[in-house]
């Protein structure tokens, strides 16, 4: 018998040791879900909301948004301060003293030029490479970059060594090329001084754009060299894990274990380090929706960033209900100024007030194909800008977003979500079914919806296919829509539901009639929004073309004045939303957040829906000044928990 | 038994050949391009450049530069050819730790930016292997126990009622035995966590949830070995002789209905400890399994290689292990 016993001594021995080798951390000062895994620690290489999250917490620009203020204000950050030349095109940057690295070593102007100068090469396929085009010679580069590759893509090397030789000439042709060609330059370590190809107004807020802070270069460096066979640099990972990474904010990165979870510890040479309340943080890999909210009811987890769970409707019921039972005491602190997180706090504790809908700076809209053909070869009526708009006036929003998607999110009659962007006014939109007061209304509606039709030659309709992906509930809401199209305008809707990479694919290649998309804002300007609808652009599924919205682009792009410039891009996306409406705005978004706001405190209700981790203070833990960190007092955006 | 080990050991290469060739084949014909992500739209200049870089334009080029990296041949010729000892010296002048350079290196993962195969393989299979050890030992303490019991009075209600646990086990896919236990543990009753890993208490349910259909299969296996045991002339022998029943059964009997169930132990441990999606999906935990299902819907080539090539080597190993057993258990094979 006593043979027979060994495998399984052999087995407890295997799970034991397993065991005694992996054994939890002690619980960080704040936990934290952040929805999705993380694809990339490499702020060049990012573009996904929840990594460039993670990031803003180990790494600093040279200038950042003061989430918590009312106009998202820049505020220093690597940089202590800035200069702009008169015409706007000349950006000076004084790196402060006492920036640096995680490892002790000063953050220099250098870092930036280095930095900046990865995410304009074409080799590390930066997702926001764009964005660097606004800096004087940076597309020039790119092309040249690309001649370069190309040239040494026709050569024909002797030997293997000689070919290592030719890309190594290659990456110095490239260097020379990036010195003579680009307006980014470090006259010495602490300043920084950028030139712009135009004026570019909200050039700070990209600035604070997490794609724009540095890494460290002697460590980076060694990760990317030039591929032998092809001389484009190859990147090797390795340089984003914990205890091997450098970077240059608050946090240090002392673990990240794929799939599993991701550590952080305050970073002892941060220059702001005393204003940081919490000491560590971190972020368990559980991307399972349902598991995400358990894991918070069960205490494990202070706050989850993205609840996307399928009953989330029935938690944002809840708290609407949470708070109707208090109406009077949030009445009284709403006129007091005061925002929705901080009311929260004043309210007794109770676990469905530790649901919260936050208004996010992105929107959900239908896309129509505006080409004059459709995919088969018919005509395509969506080609008649007034086809397109009998349609939008047709689709019922208010149930889309009551009745589908629950989450107190505003219904959309624009683009950009408004009041996300200072100083914009946004444009008043066409009129909606769902939003009429009484029948009679909704009836002249969906008359003058008719009579459009009319005139554009379709007055008996035709069917219209509408593509959507087949996850997310976009299902249910393309329901809703081919309902209310059918109920007003009598059109046949055939439904055309598919897998995302082909969905995608159509959009791309213009093979669809109309469908679902969506889209979020990057930085805080109005062009983040009409951007994606320019002829050229490579977002523009849409094959809208208009010279006049190019050509009020291009005015505002040349415009000094702020004010001026703002109201010709108002003007763009009136065209956008009441006369051409290459796309149906129907909701803006609304992220729902998990946390107790009697604990947690320092999140941002800002619509631009972007939170700096770092400035969150756990209360009554001990550390930091454990007082609540609330908006600004003058703050009033509309949130969804204030839409009627 | 020494010339046995030694022939499965120089076969295993082979059979790794083999299974690489025809893995990579089936992988490569697949449709889809792990490059061109949905959201992202890489131009099309960048993707080929891409594709060359990672030799994924040509299938022999692909074959050779994986089986040489992945073989160790590479880095043998990286370090004749002095390049890892320069990029070590650059990493010193900086300050900074050398590159990590594995020996077998499985290449870097295509769809995980940050990540490379031996990395990502690293960190899952410990926490699978962990997670399926256990697995198989609550499987075995349960299914026994059930065998048993079931075997001492057939048709019994005792019997009967294990027989029908067992089928439940068999029978209920694990992602309602999952669902269901954490309902029962970690909501109504939480006493255990919702899931993740790192703690003790974190391995109950999903060993639980993972052991139950193998439990109900030792269970069958050990209550056929026992019956028939339990009839045959050497437990009559015993019981003639004054053994206890309990010396009858555990030592005579059991010993006997044993083997059957190691024998299953072999596949069985390696099927456990290659991950299941399903359970780390329900429980959070950071295993393998995923990998095997994400890897091949992403088309990510060298995550699928990888993972197939860890799974092939644990399966050959084990069994060969289990043999090795089973001959020294029962010294009446060979």
């Amino acid at each position: 018998m006593s043979r027979t016993l060994v495998p399984i001594a052999l087995l407890v021995a295997l799970v034991l040791g397993a065991m005694l080798s992996d054994r939890p951390a002690p619980r960080a000062d704040l936990t934290f879900i952040n929805g999705s895994e993380v694809n990339t620690l490499d702020p060049q290489r990012m573009s996904w909301m929840h990594d460039l999250r993670t990031a803003r917490l180990l790494y600093e620009p040279l200038v950042k948004n003061d989430v918590l203020s009312t106009d998202f204000d820049i505020v220093p950050g690597a940089a202590e301060s800035w200069s702009i030349s008169e015409d706007q095109r000349i950006y000076t940057f004084t790196i402060r003293n006492n920036a640096k690295w995680s490892n002790g070593q000063p953050v220099t102007a250098h870092d930036f030029v280095y930095s900046w100068r990865r995410a304009m090469l074409p080799d590390l396929v930066s997702d926001y490479a764009a964005m660097f085009m606004n800096i004087e010679g940076a597309s020039d580069f790119y092309t040249k970059r690309d001649e370069i590759l190309e040239t040494f893509g026709e050569t024909t090397f002797g030997s293997p060594s000689e070919q290592r030789d030719g890309a190594q000439h290659a990456w110095d042709q490239t260097l020379v090329a990036f010195d003579d060609l680009v307006g980014l330059k470090a006259p010495d370590d602490r300043t920084l001084i950028v030139t712009l190809e135009r004026p570019v107004p909200y050039f700070l807020d990209l600035c604070a754009f997490t794609v724009f802070a540095p890494v460290y270069e002697p460590l980076v460096s060694q990760y990317e060299r030039p591929d032998p066979e092809t001389a484009r640099l190859v990147r090797r990972p390795g340089w984003t894990k914990g205890n091997v990474l450098i970077s240059n904010g608050p946090f240090k990165l002392t673990q990240w274990r794929f799939k599993r979870d991701m550590r952080m510890e305050k970073n002892e040479h941060y220059w702001d380090r005393d204003s940081i309340a919490i000491d560590s943080v971190s972020i368990p890999s559980i991307t399972d929706p349902n598991a995400g909210v358990l894991a918070y009811q069960t205490g494990s987890i202070d706050w989850v960033s993205d609840v996307t769970a399928s009953y989330r409707g029935d938690m944002v019921a809840d708290k609407l209900a949470y708070l109707a039972e208090h109406k009077d005491e949030v009445d009284r602190l709403r006129a007091q100024g005061l925002d929705q997180f901080s009311i929260d706090r004043m309210l007794p504790d109770d676990p469905r007030a530790h649901t919260h809908a936050v208004s996010s700076f992105g929107t959900y809209f239908y896309n129509f194909n505006c080409n004059p053909l459709l995919p088969d070869g018919r005509t395509n009526p969506f080609h008649d800008a007034r086809v397109r708009r009998a349609f939008a006036m047709c689709v019922d929003k208010r149930a889309v977003a009551e009745q589908v998607r629950r989450l107190g999110e505003p219904t959309a009659d624009t683009l950009i979500p408004p009041g996300s962007i200072g100083g914009y006014t946004s444009p008043k939109g066409l009129p909606n079914i769902g939003d009429a007061a009484n029948e009679s209304e909704r009836r002249a509606i969906i008359e003058r919806a008719k009579a459009l039709l009319d005139e554009a030659g379709f007055p008996e309709g035709f069917v219209v296919e509408l593509s959507f992906n087949k996850d997310a509930g976009h299902d249910l809401i393309a329901q809703t829509i081919a309902k209310s199209w059918q109920e007003s305008l009598g059109v046949q809707t055939s439904l055309s539901q598919k897998e995302i990479k082909i969905f995608k694919d159509d959009l791309k290649n213009k093979q669809y009639m109309t469908g679902r998309a969506g889209w979020f804002g990057d930085y805080g300007d109005p062009t983040t929004f009409l951007g994606i609808n320019h002829s050229d652009d490579g977002n523009n599924d849409r094959a809208y073309k208009s010279q006049r919205f190019d050509g009020l682009l291009a005015q505002a792009a040349d415009e000094l004045d702020p004010e001026k410039r703002m109201a010709l891009l108002s003007e763009a996306e009136r065209i956008l939303v009441e006369e051409d409406l290459p796309l149906i705005p129907i909701f803006h978004y609304a992220t729902i957040y998990m946390f107790d706001a009697h604990k947690i405190t320092g999140l941002s209700t800002h619509p631009r829906t972007k939170q700096n981790a770092f400035l969150i203070d756990v209360l009554g833990d001990g550390k930091g000044p454990d007082q609540p960190r609330p908006m600004n007092p003058s703050h009033s955006e509309p949130t969804a928990e204030t839409t009627p | 038994m020494i010339s046995m080990i030694a022939r499965r050991l120089v076969a295993l290469p082979f059979i790794l050949l083999v299974i690489y060739t025809i893995t990579l084949t089936l992988a490569w014909v697949v449709p889809g391009n792990p490059l061109e992500n949905p959201d992202k739209r890489p131009k099309a200049e960048v993707i080929e450049a891409m594709k060359k870089q990672y030799n994924l334009d040509s299938f022999p080029r692909f074959y050779v530069s994986y089986l040489s990296s992945a073989t160790g041949i590479k880095y043998a010729t990286d370090w004749v050819r002095g390049d890892l000892q320069s990029e070590r010296e650059i990493a010193e002048s900086a300050g900074l730790p050398p590159i990590e350079r594995p020996i077998f290196d499985l290449g870097p993962s295509l769809e995980y930016d940050d990540w490379s195969v031996n990395e990502i393989v690293s960190s899952a299979l410990p926490v699978s292997i962990t997670l399926g050890a256990s697995a198989i030992l609550i499987a075995l303490v349960i299914g026994v126990g059930a065998g048993v019991i079931g075997a001492v009075k057939p048709n019994s209600v005792s019997d009967l009622a294990t027989l029908a646990i067992a089928m439940i086990g068999i029978s209920l896919p694990s992602f309602v035995i999952g669902t269901v236990l954490l309902l029962l543990f970690a909501v109504l009753l939480p006493v255990m966590p919702v899931g993740g890993w790192g703690g003790p208490a974190q391995l109950v349910l999903p060993s639980i949830t993972l052991a139950l259909p193998f439990a109900a299969y030792i269970a069958r296996l050990t209550r056929m070995g026992m019956i028939d045991a339990l009839g045959a002339d050497y437990v009559r022998t015993a019981r003639a002789k004054g053994a206890t029943e309990r010396a009858v059964l555990y030592k005579h009997a059991l010993k006997n209905a044993f083997l059957p169930v190691l024998s299953f132990l072999g596949p069985a441990a390696a099927l456990a400890m290659t991950g299941s999606f399903v359970v780390e999906q329900v429980f959070t935990v950071p295993g393998i399994g995923q990998h095997f299902v994400n890897a091949v819907q992403n088309k990510d080539l060298s995550l699928i290689m990888g993972v197939v090539l860890v799974f092939a080597t644990m399966l050959i190993l084990f069994n060969l292990a289990v043999d090795v057993l089973y001959r020294w258990v029962d010294p009446r094979i060979d």
